[in-house]
């Protein structure tokens, strides 16, 4: 008795000869699994998207949608509270992705030195505390300890103590960006730090072991075995939140006022005052979220491709 | 060992360290502390100089503020609840290797990442849904999450195949290897991810903000960030200094994860390692 040899491709994987129609049959109990998904995705995120069209019309609250073609576009690139949003939305997220990096590299290189394993543990737990905060909870400690009344500002109150002029932190120009990026610091570097320690958890101890023998000082190992251990992950980490530069909200929006608009006003808060103001014109409001996601969609094709290179797997 | 060796390098990095958790801490602290103060004050305390729990009475006794706790509460719980149960399901499904329209699925939702139709055509269709003032926008505002879907389906992938193999063989449904053999696998994944959900449900003040004005239907968040900075306080609190019950507030708001965390610190930790470094 011979058994029909099945046909073989070049590698010698056998070639199925099952038909579309049966193998998606076979498959429909996944399928079933798969339909609430799809509907949450439908009604959420591609019903949203044929919004998109009113860019293009005038829609006020009363009266008729008109269509008026690419006028709010021409609008929006005249407009220079446009401009100013868009280049602090740059600004803002790439000096506070760099600077947290930067504070999450260091704190985790030196975290890494520590061989007391219970202070180490406990060191991290209270450095990771401040990510569970909420931003609406962040801003409200800061605002209260760095109050403009010394009465009860922690800050101010200490500044005065010690004879020193009082400051009006939040609602100051130059002090504005400088303290953002501090309170970023304050609830992102301990969080920041976790990818990068899981990273030197791996570096090989023998790198540390022949750097002992060349007669390495501690300074010299960490700069040459430890940082150059990080680098691919801090690329990784770069990319990874490259592209969600354009995002920027929820921070700027729950610490900004009126008094530091021109250094703090972003894309997505530009949006939302627009919007939610007197009267919205929602088709110009559209307009300007239409931009956003362009702009953003085209930060993550690229952060996507530049990611593929560097580690061999896309972002998305 | 060198284990036993401390030397200046040691002393200068712990000391270091010491000084970041302070000020880490120390701005928690003084809020605690002054949680607990009859009067408000700008000098950092260890302890409160006239302890009271008005703050606290206050915000348990004013419906207008125990009312946003309680649905912070539950579209927490529900929102957690539905985000596992899509993207348990989301993941298995994509995780079938072989699966025709496989590529195609995942498209589907990845596209969601790279566009999005924005605020504002957000807002118009969840008017039309009936979700603006209706405080289950934020369950089902976080309850699909593509990112999550995508990290459980790498998850599901490292499963071995021949776990299941034999059920499937045996002519066990989809659904019944996923409930008894794949999820009961995944114990320690669901945790990070449900963690994720809910610390960003719970934290949420942006959606309350854009979609949600009813006093009855908001999150604590929001309440929050109008007793904080705004000082809308109700009017039944004139036996509290604003400033006591305002902290105090502040502890409500982060205490669920502030008290849950160390315990389950592993678990947070392990899900920023899913997304990251899975290789």
């Amino acid at each position: 008795m011979s058994r029909r040899q099945p046909r073989m491709t070049s590698s010698g994987q056998p070639i199925r000869h099952t038909p579309l129609g049966t193998k998606m049959w076979n498959y429909r109990g996944y399928y079933l699994m798969f339909v609430p998904v799809v509907l949450f995705v439908i009604i959420m995120h591609y019903w949203p998207m044929l919004g998109v069209r009113f860019a293009f019309y005038n829609y006020r609250a009363f009266g008729a949608k008109t269509f008026i073609g690419l006028e709010h576009f021409r609008t929006m690139f005249g407009e220079k509270g446009f401009w100013t949003a868009f280049k602090n939305t740059l600004e803002l997220s790439i000096w506070k992705l760099l600077i947290t990096t930067l504070t999450a590299v260091v704190a985790s290189v030196f975290l890494n030195e520590m061989n007391q394993m219970f202070a180490k543990k406990t060191l991290q737990t209270v450095i990771y505390l401040p990510h569970f905060m909420s931003w609406a909870v962040v801003a409200g400690i800061f605002s209260m300890i760095l109050s403009p009344n010394a009465a009860n500002g922690m800050v101010n109150g200490m500044l005065q103590d010690m004879g020193l002029k009082t400051q009006m932190f939040l609602q100051d120009k130059t002090l504005w960006r400088p303290i953002f990026y501090i309170i970023n610091i304050w609830k992102e570097t301990g969080w920041g730090t976790i990818i990068f320690l899981a990273t030197l958890s791996g570096v090989n101890p023998e790198l540390y072991e022949a750097a002992d023998i060349d007669g390495a000082t501690r300074m010299q190992k960490i700069w040459y075995v430890t940082v150059p251990a990080l680098a691919n992950t801090i690329v990784v980490v770069l990319i990874l939140n490259l592209a969600k530069v354009m995002n920027l909200f929820e921070s700027v929006f729950v610490l900004y006022n009126s008094a530091v608009m021109d250094v703090s006003d972003v894309i997505s808060t530009f949006i939302y005052a627009k919007a939610f103001a007197a009267n919205p014109n929602y088709g110009y409001s559209t307009a300007v979220g239409l931009f956003k996601s362009l702009v953003g969609g085209a930060l993550v094709l690229i952060c996507n491709a530049l990611s593929k290179k560097v580690r061999g797997r896309g972002i998305i | 060992m060198r284990k036993f060796k401390f030397s200046l390098f040691d002393f200068v990095n712990y000391l270091i360290f010491i000084v970041l958790a302070l000020l880490i801490l120390i701005p928690i602290w003084k809020v605690l502390v002054d949680s607990f103060n009859a009067v408000g004050m700008y000098q950092f305390q260890i302890f409160p100089n006239r302890p009271t729990i008005d703050g606290y009475r206050t915000i348990f006794e004013t419906k207008a503020l125990y009312r946003p706790l309680l649905n912070s509460v539950i579209t927490t719980i529900c929102g957690t609840a539905l985000g596992l149960l899509l993207c348990t399901l989301g993941g298995y499904v994509l995780a079938q290797a072989d699966m025709p329209g496989r590529a195609g699925l995942g498209f589907f939702l990845l596209f969601t990442m790279i566009f999005t139709g924005g605020m504002i055509p957000e807002y118009l269709v969840m008017k039309q849904l009936g979700l603006v003032d209706n405080m289950w926008i934020l369950v089902v505002k976080h309850g699909i999450n593509v990112y999550n879907i995508v990290l459980m389906k790498n998850f599901f992938e490292g499963i071995p195949e021949s776990l299941y193999e034999a059920a499937k063989i045996d002519g066990c449904t989809p659904m019944g290897i996923f409930t008894k053999i794949v999820l009961p696998l995944s114990k320690a994944a669901l945790a990070s991810i449900g963690l994720m959900f809910a610390v960003a449900i719970w934290n949420d003040y942006t959606t309350a903000k854009i979609y949600i004005t009813n006093p009855d239907q908001t999150n604590f968040q929001y309440k929050l960030r109008n007793l904080v900075m705004d000082g809308d306080t109700p009017n039944t609190s004139y036996k509290v200094a604003n400033e006591t019950l305002q902290y105090a507030g502040i502890i409500c708001a982060i205490l669920p994860f502030m008290i849950a965390y160390p315990f389950l610190q592993q678990y947070f930790v392990k899900g920023v390692n899913i997304g990251a470094v899975k290789e």
